[in-house]
């Protein structure tokens, strides 16, 4: 039974066939990467994966469920154990990084000294200790990433998804944070999709790659 | 880039056509009036105007001056550069109030012959035309009913009473009348009395007169055509002649009065308007409307629901006393509304 | 930028000379008396100062309630008019818009008509209950359901606007931990709180200045002390000074909100995939419709029902076109002049609000806010004392005067509007379009504008219909001849026949929501191109 499965997904978007009839699996702890030109529907992949979005036509299976249909999402998005890390991190400004990374946990009304040991225990994984206090706006891109990065993973999610989040940052830090990511793997065990279209970057994280081909207009 | 030539010169186009449309013309013979006297009744007389003599009639309306600032406040604001030609008032004490304030300009209409002086001003600033009087509006199924404006101050009327805001219009202008006959004491402790009384205060005298209509009061000291108009609607109302006894005051008159504004850009035209708004013609076209308004000049026919001005006993008293009294008083009356809230 | 400054320093004299230059002139009197320096204006104002404070009081506590009821409903409703798949949503709206287009002076006769005694609930509940109801009616009470009911599509309105800005990354990044509960409560709405707090301050301006109503209701209120210092002692001085505590509490309630409103940045550039998320509804979807449904059949068919009785004649209709046909055309050009020249100012007023690249940035919205809490009467006799002299006699013989009218009064509405919609143009975009060689103006036309034309619609809307329902200016500076429909529903409506005057209020709103459904319709299929 494989952790992620798409039978014959497809999705159109603004007259154009974003995804078409794409399938494929993804076992439990695998590091995927999707890749391929811009345009070939690999943000809309993670998407569908989330359940922010639904499929026009096909399948979409985690952990031997369905949860997606044509036009129907049958499990709620929050229902499937998936941290994100958005394109352009998409950080709520109005709250600080603590606030930030709780969010989910407070969502689930997990008890509040519950949740500062938690928020503590991720922000000190991914080397964030000292701004816990401060809005995401005063932070500089890296150490923003690193809050995207905890917020995805405050609630130990089984499937961890980044759409193309090293893009912002210089080489050096884009290299730290890729061992990061990997280091956090190897700890945490979820399945890594990571979009990407940088070959170096694709190459270091995924153990596989999935190629996505050009979008087709209608 | 195309997408926004269209609508922009669309716009433009609009506005240039606008402003061509509505710019003050050269061409046509034109005359301004502005007018206190409902819209309703005296668009048709204008319109009458304009087609008899071919003048362009342009005007400005007034509504109930609890609704709005209206054309007194225009005309004084506009005083040194006048843009209107003529001001039909509903009633004198405005047009002595212009007429004060250097506002107004003389002019002896000879249609002016035959309103009785009391009516007129002596120099012609302005002349009185149409007029209503104040009576008495009653629900018809009120128990007894009232023949005097002292109903107002009598405790077996307590409660039971509506008069419109006494700060504006025939309702001030009353007010001051009596305080002119009856002298500063005796008025104001009558309208202490009223206050005591528990009064209510309305928006209008159409208001009072929908709310005595509507039997939530009794009676109200209205004008003649709010209460013609709620008895042609088929209302349970009637009218009452107050003070008509030998030692009454008898009921207040308020005639219609038309100015010529002093500096009037159109001054020919001012006076041709005035003499026809003057004429015999149109007070019978008033008397005929639903203003029902009662005619000055003898031997014009009233409408049918009301007494001929000379059937009827009026109150006796000089409109330049009570345009005086009116801005004395003022004072008083402001504190009396102030503390009845 | 050289051309940027000019225009900026232009925009914002202009704003000052039509809106501050009248309103100036008038203060400038009532510091005058006999051709002297006096403050003796101001001492009068001060002797009465106790019966003055009971009535800005009530002013006050209309205000507040009116506001905090208008906004409590208006938002949820915004939200589920906006963002959620609630069938009829475009239609709901429209109709919801229905009770701001009406003089809300209208709008109390129409209420009382149908909850008075002689009323048709009068008919139906026993005598005690309906006594009851017709004397609550009358004070506080009433006051604040009608202009609650007249105001609220400010805040839905508003709402519905400001929801599609929002980046909807935001919500999604929520929407992975929690349902749409609390993702609204403690992310969108947040993030929306800028747009929820101008709505507030809006209407809560709006009822601080409304006289028809509570004049109608018996409820005393401050701004009747300005009306009555004109209508019964034509004392021009006397009622500007009155409205001099008026612009004290519009300067605290500025203060006020700008403490509240923190500025809200986003992060990040703006995805492509701009369009906003839509909540499904699900099994909530039918009793939230039906809910929603009866909502409305209270607040707006209610009165809009009684009107539309009263009328319900073809003689009504044909004598409201005879006494009042040309009227409506000229409403319509005016307003729509007066929106389009309010949407172009109001791009370099909001520009400037948004970008804060000039020195005294703030300005503008300062002088926006006040001149819209300033009785209109003020603004008009402002407006007679400045234009008209012969030199101007062009300007203020002409509609243009009422278009200026419009301009000083409205102005905040589309400088807020563009202001929230350049909000999610990142500078980085004219940035780029200088290095390449694009000059300020050209960038606008280009890259700005295009990009804010949702905003830039908007605008116009907002301006349209203000100025198409505006009373208070037009009523003393229209141009003889020239009146506009809602005046002349207001002056036919001493001894006009209702059905006429009801079928006339029909006419406004069916004349005013053409264009709110077009531009509805337009911006509906202008999603479908990126």
């Amino acid at each position: 039974m494989s952790a992620i499965e798409f039978r014959s997904v497809a999705k159109v978007y603004r007259a154009r066939r974003v995804i078409d009839s794409l399938s494929f699996t993804i076992e439990a702890g695998e590091r995927v990467v999707l890749f391929g030109p811009s345009g070939c529907g690999k943000s809309t992949t993670l998407l569908l994966i989330a359940g922010l979005v639904a499929p026009d036509s096909g399948e979409i299976w985690l952990h031997g469920k369905v949860v997606s249909t044509a036009g129907r999402i049958h499990a709620a998005p929050r229902s499937r154990g998936v941290g994100m890390v958005f394109q352009d991190l998409a950080l709520w400004p109005h709250m600080s990084v603590a606030e930030n990374i709780g969010f989910g946990l407070r969502a689930r009304r997990v008890a509040a000294a519950e949740c500062r040991r938690r928020i503590d225990d991720i922000a000190s994984l991914v080397g964030l200790g000292d701004y816990l206090q401060v809005r995401p706006g005063e932070l500089s891109g890296g150490e923003q990433q690193r809050v995207a990065l905890a917020r995805a993973l405050a609630l130990q999610p089984r499937f961890l998804l980044m759409d193309e989040p090293l893009s912002n940052l210089d080489a050096v830090l884009s290299r730290r944070l890729r061992g990061e990511i990997l280091r956090l793997h190897a700890e945490l065990g979820f399945t890594l999709v990571y979009v990407t279209h940088g070959q170096e970057e694709a190459q270091e994280i995924g153990s596989r790659t999935i190629e996505l081909g050009e979008s087709r207009a209608l | 880039m195309r997408k926004w030539l269209v609508p922009a010169l669309v716009v433009a186009v609009v506005a240039a056509f606008v402003l061509w449309r509505f710019s003050p013309g050269t061409q046509t013979p034109t005359v301004v009036v502005y007018v206190s006297h409902d819209q309703v009744f005296s668009e048709p007389i204008l319109k009458d105007f304009e087609k008899e003599t071919g003048i362009k009639v342009r005007a400005v309306y007034d509504t109930e001056e609890t609704k709005s600032t209206g054309t007194m406040n225009r005309l004084i604001a506009e005083k040194s550069n006048p843009q209107a030609d003529v001001y039909w008032a509903n009633e004198p004490v405005r047009a002595e109030v212009l007429r004060q304030q250097a506002i107004a300009a003389p002019y002896l209409s000879p249609n002016a012959e035959g309103i009785s002086a009391s009516f007129k001003d002596p120099d012609g600033y302005w002349t009185g035309f149409a007029a209503r009087a104040r009576v008495l509006i009653v629900n018809k199924n009120a128990t007894a009913k009232p023949d005097s404006v002292l109903a107002y101050g009598d405790p077996g009327w307590r409660g039971r009473a509506v008069m419109a805001n006494p700060l504006f219009g025939t309702t001030t202008t009353e007010i001051a009348a009596l305080f002119v006959l009856w002298g500063d004491e005796r008025a104001a402790a009558f309208m202490n009395a009223l206050r005591a009384n528990g009064v209510k205060l309305s928006p209008s005298n159409g208001d009072s007169a929908d709310l005595v209509a509507r039997g939530e009061f009794a009676f109200s000291l209205v004008d003649t055509d709010d209460v013609v108009s709620r008895v042609r609607q088929q209302q349970p109302v009637e009218l009452v002649y107050p003070d008509q006894g030998a030692d009454g005051i008898g009921c207040f008159v308020v005639p219609n009065a038309v100015v010529l504004i002093a500096g009037a850009p159109h001054p020919d035209m001012a006076r041709k308007l005035i003499d026809y708004l003057l004429s015999k013609d149109v007070e019978a076209k008033l008397a005929r409307s639903d203003a029902a308004q009662i005619p000055l000049h003898p031997g014009v026919e009233g409408p049918p629901e009301l007494r001929p001005i000379d059937k009827l006993k009026t109150t006796q008293v000089n409109y330049a006393e009570i345009a005086a009294k009116l801005q004395a008083i003022q004072p008083f009356l402001k504190r009396w509304v102030e503390s009845g809230w | 930028m050289v051309t940027e400054r000019l225009v900026l320093v232009a925009a914002t004299l202009v704003l000052a000379a039509v809106g501050l230059l009248p309103v100036a002139a008038m203060l400038k009197e009532t510091l005058i008396a006999d051709g002297r320096f006096s403050l003796g204006a101001y001492r009068a104002l001060l002797a009465s100062g106790d019966h003055l404070a009971l009535l800005m009081s009530h002013s006050l506590q209309l205000a507040f309630l009116t506001a905090s009821l208008a906004t409590l409903i208006g938002v949820p409703l915004g939200v589920l008019l906006g963002k959620t798949d609630l069938p009829w949503r475009g239609a709901l709206t429209l109709v919801f818009a229905a009770p701001l287009l009406i003089p809300s002076y209208v709008l109390a006769v129409a209420w009382l008509s149908m909850v008075g005694r002689t009323g048709l609930l009068g008919g139906i509940l026993p005598e005690a209950w309906s006594r009851e109801i017709a004397s609550a009616f009358f004070g506080l009470f009433g006051c604040t359901f009608v202009l609650a009911a007249a105001f609220m599509p400010i805040a839905t309105l508003l709402m519905i606007a400001f929801l599609r800005n929002i980046n909807p990354e935001l919500e999604n990044a929520g929407r992975l931990v929690s349902g749409w509960l609390g993702v609204l409560a403690r992310i969108t709405l947040p993030v929306v709180a800028p747009a929820i707090v101008f709505a507030a301050v809006l209407i809560f301006l709006l009822s601080l200045g409304e006289i028809g109503v509570p004049m109608y209701l018996r409820f005393p209120v401050y701004p009747v002390e300005t009306l009555t210092q004109f209508a019964a002692f034509y004392d021009l001085r006397a009622a500007t000074v009155t409205a001099a505590p008026l612009l004290l509490v519009t300067l605290a309630v500025l203060g006020l909100q700008n403490r509240l409103h923190k500025r809200v940045l986003q992060l990040g550039r703006r995805t492509p995939r701009g369009e906003a998320v839509q909540i499904t509804l699900g099994i909530w979807r039918l009793p939230l419709f039906a809910l929603v449904l009866a909502f409305a059949a209270v607040v707006v068919a209610v009165p809009l029902g009684a009107l539309a009785v009263q009328s319900f004649s073809v003689d009504a209709y044909a004598l409201a076109f005879a006494r009042a046909g040309d009227s409506i055309l000229r409403s319509l050009a005016f307003a729509a002049a007066g929106a389009s020249l309010l949407a172009v100012l109001g791009f370099f007023w909001g520009y400037l609000a948004e970008r804060r690249t000039l020195f005294l940035w703030w300005t503008n919205e300062w002088i926006a806010l006040l001149l819209l809490a300033l009785p209109g009467s003020v603004i008009g006799i402002g407006l007679i004392s400045l234009w008209n002299t012969k030199a101007t006699s062009f300007i203020y013989a002409s509609p243009a005067i009422l278009i200026l009218g419009y301009l000083a009064q409205y102005a905040i509405l589309p400088t807020r509007v563009v202001a929230a919609s350049l909000h999610a143009v990142p500078r980085s975009l004219e940035q780029a379009a200088w290095l390449s060689g694009a000059g300020w103006i050209a960038t606008l036309r280009l890259i700005v504008a295009p990009l804010a034309r949702r905003g830039l619609v908007a605008a116009w809307l907002i301006s349209f219909v203000f100025a198409l329902r505006d009373v208070a200016i037009s009523i003393v500076v229209y141009p003889p001849g020239a009146d506009t429909l809602p005046v002349r529903i207001l002056t036919l409506m001493a001894n006009g026949a209702p059905s006429v005057i009801a079928a006339l209020c029909i006419i406004l709103i069916a004349v005013t929501l053409l264009p709110l459904a077009a531009a509805g319709l337009w911006l509906k299929f202008s999603v479908a191109r990126p």
